[in-house]
């Protein structure tokens, strides 16, 4: 198994947003959280990434056979966590080959792994950008400063492309994005993460996603806590019925 | 002479500590065997200065020459600088093989030192002067361009303690260019004072920096630009980074005399607090005599982005090298406009040292 999170309990600003969350994902998995707005699908990422001011206050995540929360942000990345944001985040001053190389070797030291040199990256980095549409050019301007909500948002598949994780929590990868840039970004996911070992979970508000992505297994969340679960079929019962109608 | 030195009290002296002076002035330095080979960054001409005693030996200066540089100021530290110093003289449309290269390196005590720059039309140079070792080296640099001549200034103020004081007037004539661009890293207090003149049509001058302090150091800029005749442009960018209880403080000025229309002046100030018990001040001031002008000033201080720290986070990179690369790129805005790429790669460096310092 690669992550089991078991009776999650989390507070934003003393705020209870996961109320006893439980969830299993198994290796070569994809599975999809939708759930309507507020019921605490990018808290759940933003608490397995480790991002400050997401407090957990019970339960426990176990990833790939480590306690998941007693790690610091990098060190569930270098573990082979990857997050992928619905807002990712603009970088003055920084370009994404700087910053990608500096992750990655990052990453590969605290696995005590050599160092990948800047033309074996170059190389990966030109492969992965290609296979999103995304120039050379792009990756030496600054993280995500002038990319349109698309080119951002392929620009985290090129980074998920390059850092080539077991896990990878996308959350909204979908929103913001056009037909044709849907189809990429998602190509772009089956790609990288459909092979054996590596496990996929996608937090989406809508069902558009799913088919080109197609999940293994579906939950529905709301209120804090996964209230149901099921095969792909489930995404298509909540698509047609609404939220309220299959959570109850 | 005596030391009589400026009191806070006084406007522009009041973000100043000078409190180490006094004992500095009244020590010998120590001297000593020399290495300064680190700090050469080209092969064009050079000039070591050890406590401000030009050294011979260790030097080939080009078209540099020594000896009484004939100013003075009235600036209460510039007019400690008296005596011999460096002269570059470069007559019409001359320019000098590759980038002048100054060291001053102190060990202890005080040294004071003049220097001045007088560029005859169409001629161009560029001069990077950098301050090591402890002590208190004062310096003064006059600087008279004619019309089109272009001066690159690149200062590496790295002293480890003691302090730097530097001071340059300079009077821009016809479309001629001056940079000034700074780097104050090291762990020694800086007092840095400019007043620069744009006394002809379309002059241009840039003066800015990076101001990088930890621990307990002061850096503090006092700038005066004044756009004396009309469409000249200037471009003040400074970046300050404050960590621990250091202080940075920057006083820049524009002044835009009666008849300078079609000035463009810019000024954009940025701090970086690395803690709260650190303090950045900044005191932008325009005074503006003509109504056809553009001067545009921006200010803001701030604390490192929480949002793009927990991105690179998420991404593996640990926290202290993450914050280095903000702070990083914080900096380069100022410093990469040094126009030579060698010079430009050696001041990012020096403050990616600084970076990589910290704790």
């Amino acid at each position: 198994m690669i992550l089991k999170i078991e009776n999650l309990n989390a507070e934003v600003d003393g705020k209870p947003i996961l109320k006893g969350l439980s969830l299993s994902i198994n290796a070569g998995e994809v599975h999809a959280i939708m759930g309507p707005n507020g019921a605490g699908k990018s808290t759940l990422s933003y608490v397995l990434g480790g991002r400050p001011g997401y407090e957990v206050t019970g339960g426990s995540a176990t990833f790939d056979g480590q306690d998941l929360l007693a790690l610091d942000p990098h060190e569930r990345a270098a573990a082979g966590l990857f997050l992928g944001f619905q807002y990712p985040v603009e970088i003055p001053g920084v370009s994404n080959v700087q910053f990608l190389r500096e992750a990655l070797n990052a990453q590969r030291k605290l696995r005590g792994e050599e160092p990948l040199s800047g033309g074996d990256f170059l190389r990966l980095a030109r492969g992965q950008a290609d296979a999103l549409g995304l120039s050379m050019d792009m990756l030496k301007r600054p993280v995500n400063v002038g990319f349109s909500g698309g080119e951002k948002k392929r620009n985290e598949m090129v980074q998920m492309g390059i850092i080539d994780p077991k896990l990878a929590i996308l959350d909204e990868t979908d929103s913001g994005l056009d037909i044709d840039a849907l189809r990429v970004v998602s190509e772009g996911i089956n790609r990288i993460m459909r092979k054996p070992g590596k496990s996929v979970l996608l937090i989406t508000h809508y069902q558009r996603l799913l088919d080109y992505v197609k999940p293994d297994f579906v939950h529905v969340l709301a209120a804090g806590r996964i209230v149901k679960s099921g095969g792909p079929e489930l995404a298509l019962e909540l698509e047609r019925e609404g939220y309220a109608q299959v959570a109850a | 002479m005596t030391l009589a030195l400026p009191s806070t009290r006084q406007e522009a002296w009041r973000w100043s500590d000078l409190s180490a002076l006094p004992t500095l002035a009244e020590q010998a330095p120590r001297g000593g065997v020399i290495d300064a080979h680190d700090f050469w960054i080209g092969d064009g001409p050079r000039l070591l200065f050890i406590d401000g005693h030009y050294d011979a030996g260790l030097s080939r200066p080009g078209p540099v020459e020594i000896g009484r540089t004939g100013d003075a100021s009235d600036h209460p530290l510039a007019r400690l600088a008296g005596g011999d110093g460096w002269v570059l003289t470069l007559g019409h449309d001359h320019a000098p093989s590759g980038t002048i290269e100054i060291v001053h390196v102190a060990t202890g005590g005080a040294s004071h030192l003049p220097a001045r720059i007088t560029l005859a039309e169409d001629a161009q140079a560029s001069i990077v002067e950098t301050f090591v070792g402890d002590g208190w080296a004062n310096r003064f640099t006059r600087i008279a361009l004619a019309r089109s001549a272009r001066l690159m200034r690149t200062v590496r103020l790295l002293q480890s303690s003691g302090f730097q004081s530097i001071r340059e007037e300079a009077a821009i004539a016809e479309g001629a260019s001056l940079v000034t661009i700074l780097l104050g890293a090291g762990a020694a207090g800086t007092r840095i004072d400019a007043a620069l003149s744009l006394d002809g049509e379309g002059a241009f001058a840039e003066f800015g920096g990076a101001l990088l302090a930890r621990g307990d150091q002061r850096h503090d800029a006092n700038i005066v630009l004044r756009h004396a005749a009309p469409g000249g442009s200037s471009r003040q960018i400074w970046r300050a980074v404050a960590d621990d209880s250091a202080t940075d403080s920057i006083a820049a000025r524009v002044e835009v005399a009666r008849g300078a229309q079609q000035t463009d002046a810019e000024q954009s100030l940025k701090g970086l607090l690395l803690a709260r018990t650190a303090t950045i001040n900044t005191k932008p001031e325009l005074e503006i005599f003509a109504d056809d002008v553009k001067c545009a000033h921006g200010c803001a201080i701030g604390e490192l982005d929480k949002q793009a720290l927990f991105y690179m986070q998420s991404r593996g990179i640990p926290p202290h090298p993450a914050r280095a690369l903000l702070t990083r790129s914080f900096v380069a805005g100022a410093l990469e406009r040094i126009g030579e790429e060698a010079v430009r790669d050696a001041v990012l460096a020096d403050a990616e040292a600084w970076l990589g310092e910290a704790a």
